[in-house]
């Protein structure tokens, strides 16, 4: 071990220590995880690897940092993991990103997909519909106040909400950005790959037809499942749990 | 944010080493739990070898990935945080691209560095701030092998067989190129002048 004496420049530098800023720390656990759920079985190392499989190794790792450097993909939306380069609003309601406030059925005209709405009785029908054009195709918001078993963000007064918009829209138009403390994790919505986005700080934003962010955040760091399902993509967000996320996606109708 | 290290944390060791049994046994929870609580120090040290957050970012996650994929070679009883900054500090390496982009080390906000209700003038703390700054700028002056080997000790807090597993060298190797890389230093900021 190193000598515990020490002279004052040693002893400036343990002061120094403290004060020294670093990068925060990346959300590594996700993003390590997301990394070995998509890598090959592990393999042994403990015997000769040939050059080829050494090769197929390194372009596999190689790969995975190319996944990981331009973000998770689930149809037209990407996950993206970094800090912020921009102030969102925490207490919106009813953000520029949601569109023209509108009717079911008119929002139903309004989309080149077939608008889907949670069948789940204590839903019942949304509070607002809102119309976004662009993104190509439209985007419908459906939002929820008060229901039993959702409770509400005291910011918005939001239960829930439920977005859908086509999935094979560029992949930088919507944008989900994911700060450290967030955890993601793998899920299924009717056999497909989901993520559960729960936890730390994370917002949702796509780019407008100028390239400019717009922000579609109505709760922050409020759990949000996002899936791709029949060429359209899904985003649940403000449901308490994992399990009742999935059973309003289910409830799909 | 927490510290880096682990070794102070009462029953540690003997959870540590149930997380990498599991582990090995494709517990993929257990393995989560070794990455969450090595991150900060498995992201710093790639940090201080890359210079870049990005890199270190990418770096850290190849190296628990290839610490991950190696599990079954760990020797029993060793100590686990040198072994896997060994693979962390290697994966840094191999993406470190050029000496041109690393970042220098900075300080927190100077307001970061105050608290308590007895705290000292302004005159003083900007002193103490201004002797700080000086450090670090002759620090980050250093080469970059002296640099790393400083800020490893002092900043990351290492211990000599961690240092030498990020450095890729014996352990005695490490007292002498801190040695080397200590002298160089004051000879930066002036041993004559108050150190």
């Amino acid at each position: 071990m190193f000598d515990d004496r020490r002279d004052r420049l040693e002893a400036r530098l343990a002061e120094l220590a403290a004060e020294v800023e670093f990068p925060a720390t990346p959300p590594l656990v996700a993003l390590v995880g997301e990394r070995l759920a998509q890598a090959p079985p592990r393999i042994g190392l403990g015997r000769p690897v040939s050059r080829g499989l050494a090769l197929a190794m390194a372009a596999t790792v190689l790969l995975a940092g190319i996944a990981v450097a331009f973000g998770i993909g689930v149809g037209g939306l990407r996950l993206v993991f970094g800090p912020a380069s921009f102030s969102p609003i925490p207490s919106m309601v009813v953000g520029p990103g949601l569109g023209a406030p509108t009717s079911l059925d008119a929002a139903r005209g309004g989309v080149t997909f077939t608008l889907r709405v949670p069948g789940l009785p204590e839903l019942g029908q949304p509070d607002r519909v809102y119309l976004a054009d662009p993104p190509a195709g439209g985007a419908v918001t459906l939002l929820y106040g008060e229901r039993s078993g959702f409770p509400t963000d005291p910011a918005s007064g939001i239960g829930l909400i439920v977005t859908q918009f086509r999935a094979d829209i560029g992949p930088d138009v919507f944008e989900k950005l994911i700060e450290g403390g967030v955890r993601v994790m793998p899920a299924r919505v009717h056999g497909e790959p989901a993520w559960w986005v729960a936890g730390g700080d994370h917002f949702f934003f796509y780019r407008d037809a100028q390239g400019h962010i717009v922000d579609s955040t109505l709760r922050l760091a409020s759990p949000t499942l996002i899936w791709e399902e029949g060429g359209v993509t899904y985003r649940v967000e403000g449901a308490p749990s994992l399990a009742e996320a999935a059973r309003v996606a289910e409830s799909l109708d | 944010m927490g510290g880096v290290g682990v070794a102070e944390v009462e029953g540690r060791p003997l959870l540590e080493r149930e997380w990498i049994e599991s582990a090995r046994r494709g517990d993929a929870s257990a393995f989560e739990e070794l990455v969450r609580h090595y991150q900060e120090i498995a992201f710093r040290t790639a940090y201080l070898v890359i210079g870049d957050a990005d890199e270190a970012r990418d770096a850290a996650q190849d190296g628990f990935v290839r610490a991950h994929a190696a599990l079954g070679r760990f020797r029993e009883g060793a100590e686990f945080r040198p072994w896997l900054l060994r693979i962390v500090a290697n994966a840094a390496r191999n993406r470190r691209r050029s000496a041109s982009r690393r970042a220098d080390l900075a300080l927190r906000a100077f307001h970061d560095a105050v608290s308590g209700d007895a705290a000292p003038s302004p005159e003083v703390l900007l002193l103490a701030d201004e002797r700080r700054r000086e450090l670090l700028a002759a620090i980050n002056g250093l080469r970059v092998d002296d640099r790393l080997v400083i800020a490893l000790r002092w900043f990351l807090d290492l211990s000599e067989e961690e240092m030498a597993a990020v450095l890729a060298c014996p352990r005695g190797t490490v007292k002498s190129r801190l040695s080397r890389a200590t002298a160089r230093l004051r000879e930066a900021i002036g041993e004559a002048s108050d150190v």
